[in-house]
């Protein structure tokens, strides 16, 4: 029963792990799963994927973080897609 | 009678009318098919060349997934596809509010029963030992299953950020600085409910052939499912049809997908029609529970009875994955005061993670958790005061005007004291001699475990209230097309919307209000499917006031049409047009033409979205005007219990409920019926055991229900106090019978007992009292019995 105060913005962060980093791809996923769960905004959204979810400036604060986390950890790169209110409003 | 002529059974007559109008006894179609066994259910779906689905669930509360091999199952005869997250193409996770649950779990599995992988084959039987074969390599993990300690700094974080789900923080008046005469404290427990709808989860996915699917499923919210499919199958909505099959009941247990998806992705993968049905210990791990919840509360009050603050910590168990939790959370808080004037209120609402069983929608949502608590507290503060509990009640009862807890003023009706002095008014049952007594008419019934020697009578009474419709901003809205036009020579309204029947009566009533608005007789309400736009949830007791209210719209846009052709026709002085019995009127010129002639070959459809008034999200001190409608019932309960034995007897409900207005007057004692049979379920009978985050009683041999045994008669005055805001003024009925039953019958338990009765359901080990000193191990066979564990009057001394 959707009643709660819909997020504003929610942002998926893929990250594609580098198989020459020094870390183990295992780690780089960590690392940004980690900095994702530190903002207080993120869930598990796949195997390599977090999602984050709030307001606008909350988001996409977040969002550089984890791409600094996951490339600081040796990720090869990181997919981003983000979700104004308005895209996911079909529910209802 | 004359002497030796055969017989026969008269049916007893029902005051029943069909098809009829709104506020008539209507005979529900579904009624005699469900009561004969000839009801097609969702379980009954059958395609030829279909193949089975089976789940393989985790075993762990909590564990990690090293690895997962599926080649054996792979290679056994018969089975079509072994399916893990990898196959999943979209998005891999699902939820209605927070999609935060795996439809496949691919690292941490985190509630026992979660589904790892998936089968299809050409036999059910194929499919489940398919299913034992894939070789999953955990590394089990303790289970996090205590909700407070799962909000300590140092619990294992269950999900990224955190376990603590939802925290509302309800600031109202000055609780702190508040100044009491009297002051009473509790803590309260509430168990594990389960939903138990009587049909499982089952559904049917069937492959389009031009890459999409069509799912023929029961659920309570099809354009829900339907996106919620769409993103994690990678297709476009238009692409995931759902049409409703035959409900077997859901109370919210079927809001939340359940094989849903696992079906979907069957079927797209082998490109064959494929069906899943749960067994019913199955369905125990495949949807969502009533949260269970602890509650401590201080409540103050002046000499007089009036209360002064209500301060209340609560914690509920959300379990592994979000669900709708978050507005079970809502609703908790919203609540938490109960239905009476508080001047001061300092409430903190927690929702909290944990390794047990995912929690979310039931009947009540929220609310029956908190009324539990607030009224146990009433009657608590009673006795303290040494006041009549509903004397205490009806002084303290919210007006309209008033301002609840969360900020919103208590529009009216509210007749809080008007139910509770019609349920105190109504004359008590006869309190028949216990000895000598039918034994079916005693505690424990024909197991003849008592005499009636030790069996008292108790009286308690509760008030309680809910929000009917979605709340906190949610645009919420219903859609219904009508079609009117001549069938066969005679008039027919084809009335289309997505709205789920599940058992409420839902079918029924869209004809009723079709009948009223267009004075026809004939109406075919149309199978639900997503072929027209969402009506919303059959939950929040929304349905007849939303999709009503939808119908009713759509009709009158119909009507609008008709008249604007009939005043084309017949000269647009025309005045007070009306429709009834398939003919059109006028005031001045009575009737002027029967629709047939009107319509000819035409056919008039109209398609319309009703939306309820806006509401708010709460600010950051739980303030806001929420809700949109609220209703309200108050019940009495008379028990008999035999206090030395624990058993209970519930001799009578009595109620008092606002309606607004009664729609159906035989769906409404339903629901009434119902809703106190699923109260005293809770009160007495129902709880998930949970036992480190493991289910002891997946079956209904172990999760005990109310049997028409169990049940007591109903005693029901209804009121109808049209809310001017409302479709026909009505109110949502499904929810209040739930939710104040509960606590009225722990009430009379306590009130026959003298016991503090504390946790639902009561145990009779409570009753007689040696709740907290039970034995360490049951007596074992061969044992010596109590006499190695103690006696139970030794142990209940203290």
């Amino acid at each position: 029963m959707p009643g709660y105060n819909r997020a504003e913005l929610t942002a998926e962060l893929k990250v594609l792990a580098s198989s020459d980093s020094e870390r183990a791809p295992k780690e780089q996923i960590e690392a940004a799963r980690e900095a994702a769960g530190d903002s207080g905004l993120a869930r598990e959204a796949g195997p390599e994927t977090t999602a984050l979810a709030g307001k606008r400036s909350e988001v996409l604060g977040a969002v550089l973080k984890v791409i600094e986390a996951s490339l600081d950890a040796g990720a090869q790169a990181v997919q981003v897609n983000v979700e104004t209110e308005g895209d996911s409003s079909r529910f209802g | 009678m004359t002497s030796g002529m055969p017989t026969t059974p008269t049916r007893p007559r029902t005051p029943v009318s069909t098809p009829g109008k709104v506020g008539e006894h209507t005979v529900r179609a579904d009624g005699v098919p469900k009561v004969t066994g000839e009801f097609e259910y969702s379980s009954d779906l059958w395609m030829d060349g279909m193949l089975w689905g089976a789940t393989l669930r985790s075993p762990h509360p909590y564990a990690r997934i090293w690895s997962t091999d599926t080649s054996a199952a792979e290679a056994m005869p018969g089975v079509h596809a072994v399916l893990t997250y990898e196959d999943v193409p979209g998005r891999k996770v699902y939820g209605m509010e927070i999609p935060d649950q795996p439809v496949l779990a691919w690292e941490d599995v985190r509630y026992q029963g979660e589904p790892v992988a998936i089968v299809a084959a050409d036999h059910p039987e194929t499919a489940r030992r398919a299913a034992e074969k894939i070789a999953v390599e955990y590394e089990v993990l303790e289970p996090l299953t205590d909700p407070e300690e799962a909000m300590s700094e140092e619990a294992p974080q269950l999900h990224p950020s955190g376990n603590l789900l939802r925290h509302i923080h309800t600031v109202h008046g000055d609780a702190e600085n508040a100044e009491a005469d009297v002051v009473v404290t509790g803590e309260y427990e509430i168990g594990m409910q389960d939903q138990a709808f009587l049909g499982p989860e089952s559904g049917l996915a069937v492959p389009d052939g031009e890459g999409g699917v069509d799912l023929y499923i029961s659920t309570q919210w099809l354009h829900v499912d339907q996106d919620q499919l769409a993103e994690s199958l990678d297709l476009p909505p238009e692409k995931v049809k759902l049409t409703l099959s035959g409900v077997g009941g859901a109370f919210g247990g079927r809001e939340d997908l359940s094989m849903q998806a696992h079906a979907c992705l069957l079927a797209l993968h082998t490109e064959r029609p494929v069906k899943m049905m749960y067994d019913r210990e199955e369905s125990f791990f495949g949807h969502v529970h009533r949260h269970p919840a602890r509650m401590r509360y201080e409540h103050g009050a002046d000499r007089d009875g009036k209360l002064v603050y209500v301060k209340a910590r609560l914690v509920l168990d959300g379990g592994a994955y979000a669900s709708s939790s978050t507005a079970v959370c809502s609703n908790a808080a919203s609540f938490s005061c109960g239905p009476y004037d508080v001047p001061n209120a300092l409430v903190d609402t927690y929702m909290v993670y944990t390794n047990n069983p995912p929690c979310g929608a039931m009947r009540g949502f929220g609310a029956v958790q908190v009324c539990f608590a607030y009224e146990s507290q009433m009657d608590k503060l009673a006795g303290e005061l040494g006041m009549d509990p509903v004397e205490l009640r009806i002084k303290n009862a919210i007006e309209p005007g008033n301002t609840l807890p969360f900020g919103q003023e208590m529009p009216r009706p509210a007749p809080v004291a008007e139910i509770l002095g019609r349920v105190k008014g109504m004359p008590l049952p006869e309190e028949k001699e216990m000895m000598g007594r039918d034994l079916r008419e005693l505690p424990g019934g024909v197991s003849n475990v008592t005499h009636g020697e030790a069996v008292k009578r108790g009286v308690g009474y509760s008030v309680g209230f809910k929000n009917v419709c979605y709340s906190e901003g949610f645009d919420d809205y219903s859609t219904a097309r009508v079609t009117l036009q001549v069938e066969g020579g005679e008039p027919l309204v084809r009335v289309h919307t997505a709205a789920a029947e599940v058992g409420q009566g839902l079918v029924t009533i869209q004809a009723q209000i079709a009948r009223t608005e267009l004075g026809v007789e004939r109406v075919s309400v149309l199978g639900a499917d997503t072929g027209v736009g969402s009506s919303g949830s059959s939950s929040a007791s929304r349905q007849t006031y939303m999709t009503g209210g939808a119908v009713k719209m759509a009709c009158q846009a119909v009507r609008d049409r008709l008249f604007e052709r009939v005043r084309e026709e017949f000269g647009e002085d025309l005045d007070g047009l009306s429709l009834d019995g398939g003919e059109v009127f006028s005031e001045g010129r009575g009737m002027l033409a029967p629709l047939d002639e009107l319509l000819g070959g035409e056919e008039i459809e109209e398609t319309c979205e009703f939306h309820h008034k806006e509401t708010v999200p709460f600010d950051e001190n739980g303030q806001g005007d929420a809700h949109v409608q609220f209703a309200f019932a108050a019940h009495r309960a008379v028990v008999e219990v035999d206090v030395e034995l624990g058993l209970v007897r519930v001799v009578e409900i009595a109620t008092a409920q606002d309606v607004g207005r009664v729609m159906n007057p035989q769906a409404l004692q339903g629901q009434i019926e119902g809703g106190i049979a699923q109260g005293l379920g809770l009160a007495l009978l129902e709880e998930i055991q949970i036992r480190e985050g493991k289910i002891q009683n997946a079956s209904f041999t172990d999760y005990l229900i109310p049997t028409i045994l169990d049940m007591p008669s109903v005693r029901a005055e209804i009121l109808e106090l049209a809310d001017p805001e409302a479709p026909y003024g009505l109110k949502g009925v499904g929810e209040p019978p739930t939710i104040a039953s509960t606590p009225a019958i722990v009430s009379a338990l306590r009130d026959a007992t003298g016991q503090e009765l504390a946790r639902v359901p009561v145990k009779p080990e409570q009753i007689v009292g040696i709740a907290e000193k039970p034995p360490r191990e049951p007596p074992q066979a061969g044992s010596g019995g109590y006499s190695d564990i103690g006696r139970l009057d030794e142990r209940s001394e203290t």
